[in-house]
């Protein structure tokens, strides 16, 4: 239902942005996710594929970025199921051409026998962007800490950090880019338990010309 | 034999004027008897051979007004409407006062000069639109702005009307030229027959609509008449009524261009974020989550980045050609000139669409011209 809903307002956006002095970008992506987590000792290591949209608004400075996904992880041996659900919400301002910071809620859900365990992280970010060919390809490296979080089951505080890199091209046109990009979160708990998340993830994006 | 001489000056001095006089008088009369007996091209030639006369055998000013009025209305007799108007028109700069005596004149001759104050410019103390007269064997060319002075109109669909008047055919070209002295159009270029009235559309000959300034209208003799040497200049000063037209935007910053040519700080900018990147990811994991074992696919994530900052540094390394900024250079040049001719093609079309207004000054004749 929320991936029907995000491909909706992707085909709305897309004329409105068109036609104003909006910067937006729509993304999709197919990511690989390998989650290792662990608790009292006990380790799990799940794998699976998700399917994610990000939806990236804003103006000269400030920018709105919108990302959803889920999936399905399985893991090896008699280990249960999960169904992984991730979102952030993130507040951005654009301090260079090559540096935006980011503030805001970042929360990850997985659903196994009927029980779930969510991790939810307030973090500041940093994203550095450098030009590798001008208007047609970039890398970038993003940087991120929790100034604080929680998690459930079991129930407590939680803190969190993490990095994305990758590269970022044109594919065709001005409209149609792609991203190849790795990313790595690590989220702890109270009493040993910790969650390290990776995503291999390739991404392609309209941007509506302006 | 001093005392003869003197008697002798004095009398030759009393008796040849009145002699010449005489024969200005005489011609005068003969021009009225001919009016009267309705023998109209022999007046007409009489009169005007009586006006042409210069120096000492001139006619007095009242004589000059006398000998006006019967021209107007011998031409007016012989259906030469514009010359008799020029003729009521000169007789009127000489005596604005004067009125036709309806005793002698008809009511088509006290029509004729009402239409002639009407048809008259403007001015401070009612005299008639400016003219210039050329003389070249006794044929009195002129030139004047039809209906004033002053005329505003859109180019292209309005004009701004002269008059060449010749009593007895002339061959003349009459060639507007602009403030540089470069032609602007010629107007007319051949035989005027007692007059022709010329109409400048306000456009220049590719059909653009000439810059405010001082123009001239030279008419001078042309054809086997090309050897008289005079010239009838009329001054135009040409203005237009304000118009809102767009500015023209600017050239793009230089800022805005990339340059077409590798350099090594190009290419090293271009190396750096790519290796950074790839590396970042390779030891990411080690340092965001340190003691857990990181997937190796990252590896190729990583060794991809890594590679396309070494393309990247290839393809900007010095003096290689970067086909994609001279294409983006191109791009931003013909998108600036299109939207440079686009206003400019508004912008013309908005002046199009504004008024002309020139003002004619007084005209001067001028008989060293060469043509």
């Amino acid at each position: 239902m929320i991936r029907y809903a995000l491909a909706a307002a992707v085909v709305a956006a897309a004329p409105l942005a068109a036609q104003s002095p909006l910067r937006m970008s729509f993304w999709g992506a197919a990511s690989q996710e390998i989650v290792q987590s662990r608790i009292g000792g006990v380790r799990e290591r799940l794998s699976g594929t998700m399917l994610s949209g990000e939806g990236v608004l804003g103006g000269e400075r400030i920018v709105l970025r919108l990302r959803y996904g889920q999936g399905t992880l399985k893991g090896e041996g008699a280990i249960e199921p999960r169904e992984l659900v991730e979102g952030e919400v993130l507040l951005g301002y654009r301090a260079a051409s090559w540096l935006t910071l980011w503030a805001g809620p970042n929360a990850r859900a997985y659903t196994a026998g009927g029980a779930d365990q969510r991790w939810l992280f307030w973090s500041g970010r940093a994203t550095l962007r450098g030009t590798l060919l001008p208007g047609r390809m970039q890398s970038f490296v993003e940087l991120w800490k929790s100034a604080g979080g929680s998690v459930t089951r079991p129930d407590g505080a939680a803190s969190g950090r993490g990095a994305e890199a990758g590269l970022e091209m044109r594919l065709s046109g001005q409209t149609l880019w792609g991203r190849l990009a790795y990313r790595v979160e690590q989220g702890l708990g109270d009493g040993d338990l910790r969650d390290v998340v990776e995503t291999l993830a390739f991404s392609i994006a309209y941007v509506p010309p302006r | 034999m001093t005392r003869f001489v003197i008697v002798l000056t004095v009398a030759l001095v009393t008796f040849a004027a009145p002699l010449r006089a005489q024969s200005a008088d005489a011609l005068l009369a003969q021009g009225i008897r001919a009016y009267q007996q309705q023998e109209y091209p022999g007046g007409a030639w009489l009169l005007r051979r009586a006006l042409s006369l210069q120096g000492s055998a001139a006619l007095s000013p009242a004589e000059t007004a006398r000998a006006l009025m019967y021209l107007a209305a011998t031409e007016l007799s012989r259906d030469q409407r514009d010359s008799a108007i020029a003729a009521a028109q000169r007789l009127q700069a000489l005596d604005s006062r004067y009125r036709p005596d309806e005793r002698i004149f008809g009511p088509p001759v006290v029509a004729l000069f009402q239409d002639a104050q009407r048809s008259a410019p403007a001015r401070s103390g009612g005299a008639g639109a400016p003219v210039a007269t050329a003389t070249p064997r006794g044929n009195t060319i002129a030139i004047r702005p039809v209906g004033g002075e002053d005329r505003a109109f859109r180019p292209g669909t309005g004009a701004f009307l002269l008059r060449i008047t010749a009593p007895a055919p002339a061959e003349v070209s009459a060639t507007l030229t602009g403030p540089d002295g470069r032609a602007i159009r010629t107007l007319f270029a051949g035989l005027v027959r007692d007059s022709i009235d010329l109409r400048w559309n306000g456009l220049d000959i590719a059909g653009n609509v000439p810059a405010p300034g001082r123009y001239l209208v030279t008419v001078s003799p042309v054809g086997r008449d090309r050897r008289a040497g005079w010239s009838l200049r009329l001054p135009l000063e040409v203005t237009r009524t304000a118009v809102d037209t767009l500015t023209l935007p600017p050239p793009p910053a230089d800022s805005l261009y990339r340059a077409e040519r590798g350099t090594y700080g190009r290419a090293w900018r271009s190396l750096v974020p790519g290796v950074l990147a790839g590396a970042a990811i390779v030891v990411l994991p080690g340092i965001i989550a340190n003691g857990e074992e990181a997937s190796s696919a990252r590896l190729i994530i990583g060794g991809t980045v890594t590679v396309a900052g070494l393309a990247a540094f290839l393809s900007q390394r010095p003096g290689r050609t970067i086909s994609v900024n001279s294409a983006h250079n191109r791009n931003l040049q013909e998108r600036w000139r299109r939207d440079v001719a686009d206003i400019t093609r508004r912008n013309a079309e908005r002046l199009r669409q504004s008024q002309l207004v020139i003002r004619a000054g007084a005209p001067t004749y001028s008989p060293s011209e060469a043509p």
